[in-house]
C-alpha cells in the first residue's frame, strides 16, 4: 500500500518542492549542455586513441578510423546523454550530493518542451518513442521506395550498387531496430503502467534513458550513408560485414544502442509487471497486452545480448584485427549466423507478440465478448517464448550447418505455428456472436489477423526444409517477412495507436480519414507483397539492384503499388497532426472498455491515479450484467464521465 | 450452432477455397523441373499449398461470416454473449494443425534424405566460388575447368562447395537444390539433372557489388555430349587456350560481371567502363592486383602472366 500514499503525496509534493538552485545555462540539463558535452566527449575519445597510439609508437597517431570508433560512435552518444541530464540523479548520488529519490520534477509535459528533455513520466516516454519511430518509419519507407523506383526495371537506373546495398540495408535496419521493437515499447510505456493500476514504471529514469538512446541509434544508421559500408543487409552477415568498406561499423554500433534501449526496457517492463500490478489483479487477471509484453521482455532480455555479442564480434575482426569469422586465420563464419540468428529469430517474436496482445485487447473490445480461451491465450504466448529459442537454425538450412541440425529445427518450426495457430482461432471464435463495431481500430486488427494467417501460412512453407531451400534468399523471403511485419507488426501498431490515440492526446481522431488509410493500405500492402511470392519462387534473388528482364513487368506494377502503399501513409500523418491539434475532445472511456486505463481520463492526470485502483475480476467481462475489471473508490471516475457515443 | 450458419460456413468456404485453388492452378508458379531433387521439393510444395489452402480457406469464411452477420449499427451498445471459452473446440484447433505440420514434417524429411542422396556413383565437381565469379574443376575427368557448370543427364552429381571470399549462395531454380559456399568449409549438394538445356545459374547470397551478376549457365548434355565435351577439354586445369595467354578469355572470365568493355563484349555496371581508360599501365596492374574501391583484389587468383597479358589488352586498347 505504500504505493498509495506515494502516488497520493506527489501533486502536493511537486507543488511545494523548493526549486533547486539555478545552474548557468551552460551547466544546466538541457541541450546547450548536451551540444557542449557532445564536442567534448567526441574530443576525450580522439585524444585517448591518438594518445594510446602515439604512446604505442603506431603510424599515424592520429587515424580516424578509431577516432570514429572511439569518439563519435561511443563517446559522442555518452557525452550527449550526460548533458540531456540523462545520468545527473546517479552522478550526483554516486559522487555523495545530496539527493530526492521523491523528486518528481522531471515528471509530467506542461508544455511541449517538456517532451524534448530527460522526463520520467511513463506517458511522456511513451509518446516520445511513438512520436520519434514514426519519424524513423517515415524515413525507412522513403528509403524503401527508392529500393523500389531502382527496382522499376530490371538495369541499374538510378544507383550505384553501393548505394543500393545500403538502401536496403538501412530500411531493414530502420524499420526492425528504430520502428517495429521500440514502437511496440512506447506503446507498452504508456499503457502497461496504466493497465497495471501503476502511478510510472518501476525504474522511470531508466526508462527516460532508454528511450534517448534511440534517436542516436537511428541518427548512425541515417549518417551512415555519408560513410560507405553499411551495405551487407540488415543481416550483416560475416564475412562479407568484416570486408564491407568502414562504414559499416556505423551498422554495428548502431545496434548497440537500439540493443541497450532493447535491454533496458525489457527490464523495466519485468520488474514493474511483477511487482507493480494494482491489488487484487493475479497473473490470471492480467489483460493479455500485459501477458504479451511480459513474454517479449523476456525474450529481449534473454536474447538481445546475442545480436550485441554478433555485431561486436564484427567489430572487432574489423577494427581490432581479430579472427572470429575469418577462416583463413582459425576463424569460422557460420559461426557469425548462429550467434545472430539466436537474437534474430527470437527477435520477430520480440515484432509480433505485442500485436498480439493489443489485437486481443481491440477485438474483444469491439466484439462486446470475453476473449476466447483467456489462458489458452496467455499460455500460448508462454509456448512461443520457449519454442521461439529452438528455431534459429531454420534461417541455415542453406548454409552448410551440420545436416542434421535440419530435420528437429524444422520439427520446431512448425511446432510453433501450433500455439499461433490457437491464438488466430481464438481471434475468431471472440467475434463469433459478437456485436461487431468496424471503427479504424478494429478494421486493422482484422486486417492483421487476414495478413498474418497468409504470413504465417507462407512461414510454414518455408519451414518445410525442401520448399525452404528452393526459395531461400528469393523474394519468396521477402513476400513472407513484409507479410509478417507489415501486415503483421504494423498493423497492430496502428490498431494499437488508433485504439489509444483518444488516451494519449484527450482527442479523437478523424473516422472518416483513419477507414480510408485502412483501405488504402491494406490494397496497395496486397498488391505490393503478393507478387512478391510468385517472381520468389520463379527465381528472382534478393537484394539485386538488376534482375532478368522476364521479372520486369511484375517489378513495375509492385513498384506502382509500393508508391501507393507509401502515400496512403501520408493520410495517417496528417490524420494523426490535424487531430492531435484541434480533434474533438475525447471522453475518458470511448470504446466502452473494461481495462483499467478507461478509468481514468483522457488524457490521463499526471500521476495516473489518485487514488490505487482495485481489481475485482477479469478484464473481459463484456456481457455479464454489473461485471467489472477493476474499481475506483465509489466509482467516481464512471460517474463523472458518463459514455458519450458520437 | 444453427444449421442455417453452418452451411454458410461450408458454402463461403468452398468458394474461397475453389479461388485459391485456381489461383494455384492456373498461375504458372514453379520454374521448369528439370532434376530429380526439383520433383521432391514441387510434391512437399504442392501438399503443403493444399494444407494452407484449407487453413486460409476457414479462416476466411469465418472471418466473413462474421463480418456480415454479427455486425452492429454505431448506436447499439448492447454486449455479445459472455462465452468464455468451449475446451471441445479448443482440443480440435489444436489437435488438426498439429496433424497437418507432422504430415509436413514427415514428408519432408523423407523428401530431404533423399534429396542429399544420389544415385549410384556420383559425378564430382568442386565448385569454386568467389567474388563475383564461379569455377567449376572435374577431378575425375582430368581436372578439367570450367566457368560454366557442365552436367549430364540422368546421373547425379555432388558439387563440393567452397567459397574464396565471402559467403555465395549456389541456385538452378530449374534444379532446385541451394547449397551456400562457405569460406573454410566444404558443403556439398546433390543434382540429377532429367532435361538437357542450358539453365541459368546464379548467386543468391549478397556477396558485394557484383552480387547480381555473378551469373553463369549450368549446361545439361546427354551423356555421350557430356563425355564428347570433356574429351575435348585440356586437361589438368591450364588456361582455356592452351599455350598463348588468352587475355580476352581472362577478361570475360574475370572482369565481365563488373566492367564494360567493348571489344571483349562485356556489360557489367558494377565498376566503372573500361573502353577510355586512362591509366598508366603501373596503376592498371597495381588495381588488379590488389584491388580497392570495392574491386577484389585478383593478384592470387591470376598469375603473373595472365596479369600482365591483361594490363597489356586492357591499356593497349587506347590505341
Amino acid at each position: 500500500m505504500s504505493e498509495t500514499t506515494t502516488s497520493q503525496s506527489h501533486a502536493s509534493q511537486h507543488a511545494s518542492h523548493e526549486p533547486p538552485r539555478r545552474r548557468h545555462w551552460l551547466l544546466a540539463a538541457g541541450w546547450p549542455r548536451a551540444a557542449w558535452m557532445t564536442v567534448f566527449f567526441f574530443l576525450l575519445g580522439m585524444g585517448i586513441v591518438v594518445g594510446l597510439r602515439a604512446l604505442g609508437g603506431y603510424e599515424p597517431a592520429l587515424d580516424w578510423h578509431p577516432v570514429i570508433v572511439v569518439g563519435a560512435l561511443t563517446m559522442a552518444p555518452l557525452g550527449f546523454l550526460s548533458g540531456l541530464g540523462a545520468f545527473d540523479y546517479w552522478v550526483s548520488y554516486a559522487i555523495g550530493r545530496p539527493t530526492q529519490p521523491e523528486d518528481h520534477s522531471s515528471h509530467g509535459a506542461y508544455s511541449w518542451k517538456d517532451y524534448f528533455r530527460v522526463n520520467t513520466d511513463h506517458k511522456v516516454i511513451g509518446i516520445q518513442y511513438l512520436t520519434t519511430t514514426i519519424f524513423f518509419f517515415l524515413a525507412g519507407g522513403l528509403l524503401a521506395l527508392l529500393v523500389r523506383a531502382e527496382l522499376a526495371r530490371p538495369e541499374t537506373n538510378y544507383v550505384d550498387t553501393q548505394t543500393y546495398n545500403e538502401l536496403f540495408t538501412v530500411h531493414a535496419s530502420l524499420m526492425i531496430f528504430l520502428f517495429i521493437i521500440p514502437a511496440f515499447a512506447g506503446l507498452a510505456n504508456f499503457v502497461v503502467p496504466l493497465m497495471l493500476g501503476a502511478p510510472d514504471m518501476a525504474f522511470p529514469r531508466l526508462n527516460a534513458l532508454s528511450f534517448w538512446l534511440l534517436p542516436i541509434a537511428g541518427i548512425m544508421l541515417l549518417t551512415s550513408f555519408f560513410f560507405p559500408g553499411a551495405g551487407a543487409g540488415w543481416t550483416n552477415y560475416a564475412p562479407l560485414s568484416v570486408h564491407e568498406p568502414f562504414g559499416n561499423v556505423f551498422f554495428s554500433m548502431a545496434v548497440q544502442w537500439a540493443g541497450a534501449s532493447s535491454i533496458m526496457t525489457a527490464l523495466n517492463f519485468l520488474v514493474t509487471i511483477i511487482t507493480m500490478r494494482a491489488p487484487g489483479m493475479t497473473f490470471w487477471r492480467m489483460p493479455l497486452l500485459v501477458w504479451a509484453n511480459f513474454t517479449t521482455s523476456l525474450l529481449v532480455v534473454i536474447a538481445t545480448p546475442f545480436i550485441a555479442a554478433s555485431q561486436f564480434f564484427v567489430m572487432f575482426d574489423r577494427v581490432m584485427h581479430t579472427h572470429f569469422f575469418d577462416s583463413g586465420e582459425g576463424g569460422y563464419a557460420l559461426g557469425y549466423q548462429h550467434i545472430f540468428w539466436f537474437y534474430s529469430h527470437p527477435a520477430v517474436y520480440i515484432m509480433i507478440l505485442p500485436g498480439f496482445g493489443i489485437v486481443s485487447e481491440v477485438i474483444s473490445t469491439f466484439s462486446r465478448k470475453p476473449i476466447f480461451g483467456y489462458r489458452l491465450m496467455a499460455l500460448s504466448l508462454m509456448a512461443i517464448l520457449v519454442l521461439g529459442f529452438s528455431v534459429w537454425a531454420h534461417h541455415m538450412f542453406v548454409s552448410g550447418m551440420a545436416g542434421y541440425l535440419r530435420v528437429p529445427m524444422m520439427v520446431t518450426t512448425l511446432l510453433i505455428a501450433i500455439p499461433t495457430g490457437i491464438k488466430v482461432f481464438s481471434w475468431l471464435a471472440t467475434l463469433w456472436e459478437g456485436k461487431l463495431h468496424f471503427s479504424a481500430p478494429m478494421l486493422w486488427a482484422l486486417g492483421f489477423v487476414t495478413s498474418f494467417v497468409v504470413g504465417g501460412l507462407s512461414g510454414v512453407m518455408l519451414g518445410a526444409v525442401p520448399i525452404d531451400i528452393h526459395v531461400s534468399d528469393t523474394y519468396f523471403i521477402v513476400a513472407h517477412i513484409h507479410y509478417v511485419l507489415l501486415g503483421g507488426s504494423l498493423f497492430t501498431i496502428f490498431a494499437g495507436i488508433y485504439y489509444w490515440f483518444p488516451k494519449m492526446t484527450g482527442r479523437m481522431y478523424n473516422e472518416r480519414l483513419a477507414k480510408l488509410h485502412f483501405w488504402l493500405t491494406l490494397v496497395a500492402f496486397n498488391t505490393t507483397f503478393f507478387p512478391m511470392h510468385l517472381i520468389g519462387i520463379q527465381g528472382m534473388p534478393r537484394r539485386v539492384a538488376t534482375y532478368e528482364d522476364r521479372f520486369g513487368d511484375w517489378n513495375l506494377f509492385i513498384s506502382i503499388s509500393s508508391f501507393v502503399l507509401g502515400a496512403s501513409f501520408m493520410i495517417f500523418v496528417y490524420n494523426m497532426i490535424v487531430s492531435w491539434k484541434s480533434g474533438p475532445l475525447a471522453p475518458a472511456n470511448p470504446w466502452r472498455g473494461m481495462t483499467i486505463e478507461w478509468l481514468v481520463s483522457s488524457p490521463p492526470p499526471v500521476f495516473n491515479f489518485d487514488e490505487v485502483p482495485q481489481v475485482v475480476g477479469s478484464p473481459y467481462e463484456y456481457g455479464v450484467p454489473g461485471a467489472r475489471h477493476a474499481i475506483l473508490n465509489g466509482d467516481r471516475a464512471a460517474d463523472l464521465e458518463p459514455v458519450r457515443t458520437t | 450452432m444453427r444449421r442455417g450458419a453452418i452451411v454458410a460456413l461450408i458454402s463461403i468456404a468452398l468458394v474461397v477455397a475453389a479461388i485459391t485453388t485456381a489461383i494455384a492452378y492456373f498461375v504458372d508458379w514453379l520454374p521448369e523441373q528439370a532434376s530429380e531433387e526439383r520433383q521432391g521439393i514441387d510434391l512437399v510444395f504442392w501438399v503443403t499449398v493444399a494444407i494452407c489452402i484449407f487453413f486460409f480457406a476457414v479462416v476466411a469464411s469465418v472471418s466473413i461470416y462474421s463480418g456480415v452477420k454479427f455486425r452492429v449499427k454505431p448506436d447499439d451498445l448492447s454486449d455479445g454473449p459472455p462465452i468464455h471459452g468451449h475446451t471441445g473446440l479448443e482440443i480440435v484447433w489444436t489437435a488438426v494443425p498439429t496433424i497437418c505440420v507432422t504430415v509436413i514434417a514427415v514428408l519432408s524429411a523423407v523428401v530431404l534424405t533423399q534429396n542429399d542422396s544420389s544415385k549410384g556413383k556420383p559425378l564430382r565437381v568442386e565448385v569454386l566460388a568467389q567474388q563475383y565469379a564461379w569455377q567449376f574443376t572435374y577431378p575425375e575427368e582430368g581436372g578439367i575447368k570450367a566457368t560454366n557448370l557442365y552436367l549430364p543427364i540422368n546421373r547425379s552429381t555432388k558439387l563440393e562447395l567452397t567459397a574464396r571470399d565471402v559467403l555465395h549462395s549456389f541456385w538452378v531454380p530449374e534444379f532446385g537444390q541451394k547449397q551456400d559456399a562457405v569460406p573454410g568449409i566444404v558443403t556439398t549438394v546433390v543434382i540429377t539433372p532429367t532435361k538437357t538445356g542450358e539453365y541459368r545459374l546464379i548467386c543468391t547470397e549478397l556477396c558485394g557489388l557484383g552480387h547480381a551478376l555473378m551469373r553463369t549457365r549450368a549446361i545439361v548434355l546427354s551423356q555421350a555430349d557430356f563425355a564428347a565435351w570433356t574429351k575435348k577439354q585440356p586437361q589438368g586445369g591450364g588456361s582455356a587456350s592452351g599455350g598463348e595467354i588468352d587475355a580476352k578469355g581472362i577478361f570475360t572470365a574475370n572482369c565481365a560481371p563488373c566492367h564494360t568493355l567493348t571489344k571483349a563484349g562485356t556489360n557489367g555496371m558494377v565498376g566503372p567502363v573500361l573502353d577510355d581508360l586512362a591509366l598508366p599501365p603501373s596503376a592498371v596492374e597495381h588495381q588488379i592486383r590488389n584491388g580497392g574501391g570495392g574491386m577484389p583484389p585478383f593478384g592470387n587468383q591470376l598469375s603473373d602472366d595472365e596479369i600482365e597479358a591483361l594490363v597489356q589488352y586492357l591499356t593497349g586498347s587506347n590505341g
